[in-house]
């Protein structure tokens, strides 16, 4: 008898245990979505660029955003400081970054932004849908709908999206792809259209790939045959471009998977509520052991777990 | 079996000063926090959108309210009645740590007055929309397995003063309802409850999986949910202990021992199951290794690890589990190692990139001092003025 109850309550325990299991163990990565031709994006010529900031004026001036300073701030960082600001910021959507390679000490301007990703992780992780992948390609934010939880921060692979910290309401920014701008009078972003090195071009994610290739095939002593955002994450809005033999990780563009950032998130969460089938399940295998124990006491009068 | 009952004792002792300074002083950080911005309290910053607050207030105060559910669920639904005066200070616990929970995510959204937002806008990939519905729910459970208590308590006896006292008759009348309904309906919300607490449980283990390039290989696994699970349902039982424990000494009341040591016996089961699944899954993706390389996270993995193992070994042996000391100190190292693996999924063992970095500030650690001074203030006056605690 006392063998048999202990048996159960195991039993009980391994059966619900399991039924959460096999809503995780086969999570893997969903197939991809094919990015759609029509979304537009920008492509970074990292061989061109020049390093004169001039797309970083650009956005400050068409965001209205205030300046920043990076004045003195050698002595904290202890080391030279090349960029400003050093990063992006609540007040900074583009930046120009000097990266140097640590094998050839080769240096390199490298611009950052919001990547405006085929599969955005920030708009899988928003708990309210706050981002979202528009028709044109642009990641947007919608400050009225957000509850500042950050958890985009966290889930951005890229650390683009940026929180105001000095605000007692504070919002998210980042990088709109100039979409209530620009956009709308059917311009190019503020960015790519005062670029004097023609570093940066603007305009549908699928031909500038064929842009980016033509490149590449005309030029293979310049460029690296690889674009930058092409597969990586599932595909990315801004594409970039390097020279050879140069490591896009040690351009601040790390090595990632072709596969999206929230493939295995959104899987897990698919298959646990999936129907509600292990909730439910869960739910019934507990109610009858809830029901036996009951109906055991009542026949037999028995007060239950009274071995050992 | 004994009948629980209000313990009716001084309220203002100089401990409840002492929880009350504590949450002026939080009170104080926590009205900079919502007039200057996070800013001028916090050290939170671009790379650490996540702090204490996130990791300790509501990872660790969710994780560490399963003495609710699981006592419930081996006391409700496999029947060991034995256990039973432990069920009510342990669902009165879960739900003050679940409110609580709820505070914390108040303090910490940047614009909290759209919290409602989470019921009305749905993002079904999000983790966060499932565990802010799952927690939601649950607090409206664990206040309705709570409803008993105040039924107990006030049923023919609503005796309001003065004015109120046109109330009397439909408060009464509320009660009666609520008992002759909660009666017959109790089971459904004991079972819900266990379901919930599986469901929000798990995906708070799902949660960092967003972030594969951030968090270190020795937590970021597909297996974290279930292993969220399963630690929180190894920290129930040594919970439910801490706190019987610590009533004991406070309130001067008879020590449970035996009780406790009995029920004691179901965390070996527990945690053994956990480590099980935990050693497993890091051999099979063969990241042992990460654990012996030095780091900071290494370390921190061995010190979270040892705080699981140690008492697991330990509480195998029923010496042990009878020796009221030993038994709290090893409740207490569970309970410990939860909260550390909790920090070291969501604060420690995210590398956010370089030129970062992270520690709470005094207000931070303030404000977090006072959720938990708030805890413990709510639980003393629910033991105090319903019948939470049985008769001795």
């Amino acid at each position: 008898m006392d063998i048999s109850r202990r048996k159960f309550l195991q039993i009980g325990a391994v059966a619900s245990g399991s039924v959460v299991c096999a809503g995780v163990k086969p999570a893997s990565a969903r197939d991809l979505r094919e990015p759609n031709p029509e979304w537009l994006g920008m492509l970074n010529d990292t061989t061109r660029c020049i390093g004169c900031k001039a797309c970083q004026v650009a956005c400050k001036k068409e965001n209205k955003l205030p300046m920043e300073s990076t004045l003195n701030e050698s002595a904290n960082v202890g080391r030279d400081v090349y960029d400003a600001p050093r990063g992006l910021s609540e007040r900074t959507y583009t930046l120009i970054k000097m990266q140097q390679d640590e094998e050839n000490e080769k240096t390199t301007f490298v611009k950052t932004q919001c990547m405006h990703c085929s599969e955005p992780a920030c708009a899988s992780a928003c708990i309210v849908g706050a981002l979202k992948k528009q028709d044109n390609g642009a990641v947007a934010y919608d400050s009225g709908l957000c509850m500042g939880c950050r958890y985009c921060m966290v889930a951005c692979p890229f650390n683009v999206p940026q929180f105001e910290w000095q605000n007692a309401i504070p919002s998210i920014k980042k990088c709109t792809l100039c979409r209530e701008t620009k956009l709308k009078e059917g311009k190019p972003t503020a960015c790519s259209s005062v670029c004097p090195a023609g570093a940066i071009s603007f305009g549908k994610r699928s031909d500038l790939i064929k842009l980016a290739r033509k490149r590449i095939e005309k030029d293979p002593e310049l460029y690296q045959d690889h674009i930058y955002g092409e597969k990586e994450v599932g595909g990315t809005g801004v594409l970039y471009l390097a020279r050879p033999k140069m490591q896009f990780a040690s351009l601040g563009l790390p090595a990632f998977k072709y596969r999206t950032v929230a493939g295995l998130t959104e899987s897990i969460q698919h298959r646990i509520f999936q129907y509600f089938i292990p909730p439910i399940a869960v739910y019934s295998v507990l109610g009858g052991i809830m029901y036996r124990n009951q109906s055991r006491k009542k026949n037999g009068g028995e007060e239950g777990g009274s071995h050992e | 079996m004994n009948k629980a009952a209000p313990l009716q004792l001084n309220f203002f002792t100089p401990n409840v000063w002492l929880l009350i300074f504590f949450m002026g002083s939080g009170a104080v950080f926590a009205f900079f926090r919502f007039f200057y911005g996070f800013g001028s309290v916090t050290n939170l910053n671009a790379a650490y959108p996540f702090g204490i607050w996130i990791a300790f207030d509501v990872a660790c105060g969710v994780a560490l309210a399963a003495g609710g559910f699981t006592t419930a669920a081996i006391v409700e639904i496999f029947g060991r009645d034995k256990y039973h005066a432990l069920v009510r200070p342990a669902i009165l616990t879960a739900f003050i740590g679940y409110f609580l929970v709820g505070l914390a995510v108040f303090f910490d959204l940047g614009k909290y007055y759209n919290i409602w937002h989470a019921l009305v806008y749905w993002n079904g990939t999000s983790v966060l929309f499932e565990v802010a519905w799952c927690v939601m729910l649950y607090l409206t459970v664990l206040g309705i397995e709570n409803i008993p208590a105040v039924v107990e308590q006030f049923k023919g006896k609503v005796n309001l003063p003065g004015q109120l006292a046109s109330f009397n008759k439909p408060s009464e009348w509320l009660l009666g309802k609520a008992d002759n309904i909660l009666n017959r309906t109790m089971a459904f919300f004991v079972i819900a409850g266990v379901v919930l607490s599986f469901g929000h449980q798990s995906s708070l283990g799902t949660m960092m999986l967003i972030a594969p390039y951030k968090l270190h290989d020795l937590w970021y696994t597909p297996l974290s949910p279930l292993l969220f699970l399963t630690s929180a349902v190894s920290v129930g039982l040594p919970m439910v202990i801490f706190e019987a424990s610590l009533a004991t000494v406070l309130f001067k009341r008879k020590p449970e021992t035996e009780l406790l040591a009995d029920i004691a016996k179901y965390i070996p089961l527990f945690l053994g199951t956990y480590l099980l699944l935990r050693i497993g899954d890091l051999a099979y993706r063969g990241v042992l290794a990460q654990a012996f390389d030095g780091s900071v996270q290494g370390n921190s993995f061995l010190v979270e690890f040892a705080l699981f193992a140690v008492p697991y070994f330990m509480l195998k042996r029923r010496k042990i589990r009878r020796d009221a000391l030993k038994l709290f100190l090893c409740a207490f190292s569970v309970i410990l190692g939860v909260v550390l693996n909790r920090f070291n999924v969501f604060l420690i063992g995210m590398d956010m990139g370089p030129e970062f970095n992270y520690f709470p500030s005094v207000g931070e650690f303030a404000v977090t001092f006072a959720f938990l001074a708030f805890g413990v203030f709510l639980y003393r006056l629910g033991v105090n003025y319903l019948p939470i605690l049985e008769e001795q």
